[in-house]
């Protein structure tokens, strides 16, 4: 591979993405992008599809690698084609009616990707939850919790940000915000759930 | 009572590992006494979960998307045509535009229809060629016919014009030799016995010089005496001083009109040998009604014209003229009746010499075979040169 950049194998994939390397999720992504490109593009997808999908595709992959709870009985290769071919069938049903008939090139394996793909989506639905609660939950409470959770940042930061006198009162003001949170999120947590 | 709000600091102390060994003890011990106060820790638990999730997942498509773009970036600049050492393999596909796309995609699937289409459009154009060519070679009895059949062709597709001669040409003329340009030849037989001979005006029509030639290869200058265009007929003279005379001449010539039916037959040239023709005498009126004419069922061809037209007793009825090219062996024969008409004129007008016609047939009676071996000798090849 060009850009004198190491190549890896599955494993070293796996254990250097659950490690936090950035240039292999990048390699990673680069090395099999083609593939789906080319897949959703045979399907009557565009270009912009192939990359939305692809993302999301990566996204299952990684999250699971990075809580360790991947069990990989195939390459990494076929485990993405599997969810990516998944997701793409879902997008082409919600696009159209008679959507749903793929043309595949390779027979479907059992690669445990279907599963996955279920467990992605229900927490797709949570983070959505999630993020209209911040939406309604306001200011400044908004900013304060997607600085310290979201951006990581530290109390000290967010009191000087604020304008806190201490850090006590911004911690105060935290909590305080996340019990509004609380109620907002699980309101329509559970309001989806009972669908 | 504590507030909420309290909860969550201590909740949080806890997790984070900050409070004192009796305080963690005393959380415990509450989380297992305490229905509510573990439901409250179990809520919490979720939300700070929930939250540090989607904040992982935000990092992570930033960093997504950031590759993405990056790919984007460095395609741009290859699309550019700069050469670039990337990592990427390259997938073609990635490239090609929609248009092509959907020329791909139909080839792709109509690849198979198409090779058979055309394996079939080749197929049918060798079968096509081989066929018309064995039609053509089944339509081909023999060289002569259908030399013969394509310039008739030739002929009715010519203009108007063409049209117009190619009737004169039935109606009264047919030159001879036709591929050999400037040189014809037609039949002719003798009138007289002292030298006066009888052949189709358009046979000698533009003649500089005529040549007669009879069945023994002995050749004889003559020259025009009189032509009757109308009737497309002309007396000739031979004017070699060697000729003596061709002898009693074995036919007479028929003043009347002859009958419906009649026996009829010719000798004539149309090749280098004599041919002997018969047939019978189908209508007494030639092309298009012309009454001058007769028609028979000869079947005669270039070279006939000007040859002797005779019934069964021997007596010579008409002069072989022309024939009708989109009819089944029509010919047409100029009748006895107006040759006599013009040598009576002749006579009349006291030119030359008087015109001595035999009165009576020597043929009268005797076989065809009988009657040929006599006529033979007094047939003749005229040859024209222009």
């Amino acid at each position: 591979m060009g850009k004198g950049q190491p190549s890896y194998t599955d494993e070293e994939f796996v254990a250097a993405i659950r490690d936090g390397d950035d240039r292999a999720l990048a390699q990673l992504y680069r090395l099999h992008f083609p593939m789906i490109s080319h897949y959703v593009l045979q399907n009557s997808g565009t270009e912009d599809e192939a990359k939305d999908v692809y993302q999301e595709g990566v996204m299952v992959f990684y999250e699971k690698v990075r809580e360790g709870s991947l069990e990989l009985s195939c390459q990494i290769k076929t485990y993405l084609y599997a969810v990516c071919r998944r997701l793409w069938l879902k997008r082409l049903t919600e696009k159209t009616r008679f959507g749903g008939r793929l043309e595949d090139h390779e027979p479907y394996l059992e690669t445990g990707a279907e599963a996955d793909v279920a467990l992605a989506e229900e927490r797709d639905q949570r983070f959505a939850t999630m993020s209209e609660a911040l939406e309604l939950v306001g200011e400044p409470c908004r900013s304060l919790l997607e600085g310290f959770y979201l951006l990581d940042k530290s109390m000290q930061q967010l009191t000087a940000e604020f304008g806190y006198t201490n850090a006590d009162n911004a911690k105060n003001q935290k909590y305080k915000c996340l019990v509004r949170l609380k109620k907002l999120f699980f309101a329509h947590y559970k309001e989806e759930e009972s669908f | 009572m504590k507030t909420e709000a309290d909860y969550y600091a201590l909740f949080e102390a806890y997790r984070a590992g900050g409070l004192t060994a009796p305080a963690r003890a005393d959380v415990e011990r509450r989380l297992a006494a305490d229905a509510d106060f573990a439901q409250q820790f179990a809520d919490f638990t979720e939300l700070t979960t929930t939250l540090h999730g989607y904040g992982t997942r935000l990092a992570t498509r930033r960093k997504l998307h950031a590759i993405q773009a990056d790919m984007d970036a460095e395609q741009a600049v290859r699309l550019e045509g700069e050469t670039l050492e990337t990592g990427i393999p390259t997938m073609p596909q990635l490239y090609i535009s929609p248009v092509e796309r959907k020329l791909r995609a139909f080839w792709g699937a109509h690849r198979a229809t198409a090779m058979v289409a055309a394996s079939v459009a080749v197929m049918a154009v060798f079968a096509t060629l081989l066929g018309l060519e064995w039609w053509r070679t089944a339509q081909r009895p023999s060289l002569y016919g259908y030399t013969v059949l394509r310039r008739e062709v030739e002929r009715i597709k010519q203009t108007q014009k063409a049209m117009n001669r190619a009737i004169n040409q039935i109606d009264g003329a047919k030159p001879e030799g036709e591929l050999n340009p400037g040189k014809f030849s037609g039949t002719g037989f003798a009138l007289t016995a002292d030298g006066y001979l009888v052949t189709s005006y358009h046979v000698i029509q533009g003649a500089d010089s005529l040549l007669i030639e009879s069945r023994d290869r002995q050749r004889f200058r003559a020259e025009p005496v009189f032509t009757d265009v109308a009737h497309d007929l002309a007396i000739l003279r031979i004017k070699d001083r060697k000729f003596n005379g061709f002898g009693r001449l074995p036919y007479s010539f028929k003043r009347g009109t002859a009958d419906l039916g009649e026996k009829v037959f010719t000798l004539g040239y149309p090749r280098e040998d004599v041919v002997f023709g018969e047939g019978s005498l189908s209508a007494r009126s030639g092309f298009e009604g012309d009454t001058a004419f007769y028609q028979i069922s000869i079947p005669v061809n270039p070279g006939n014209s000007g040859g002797p037209l005779l019934d069964d007793r021997g007596n010579l009825i008409g002069i072989i003229s022309g024939r009708q090219m989109d009819m089944q062996s029509a010919a047409f024969a100029t009748k006895s009746s107006y040759l006599m008409r013009l040598v009576d004129s002749l006579s009349a007008a006291g030119t030359a010499q008087p015109y001595n016609m035999p009165r009576t047939s020597q043929m009268t009676g005797t076989s065809r075979r009988q009657q040929i071996r006599k006529l033979q000798d007094y047939v003749f090849v005229v040859k024209v040169y222009e």
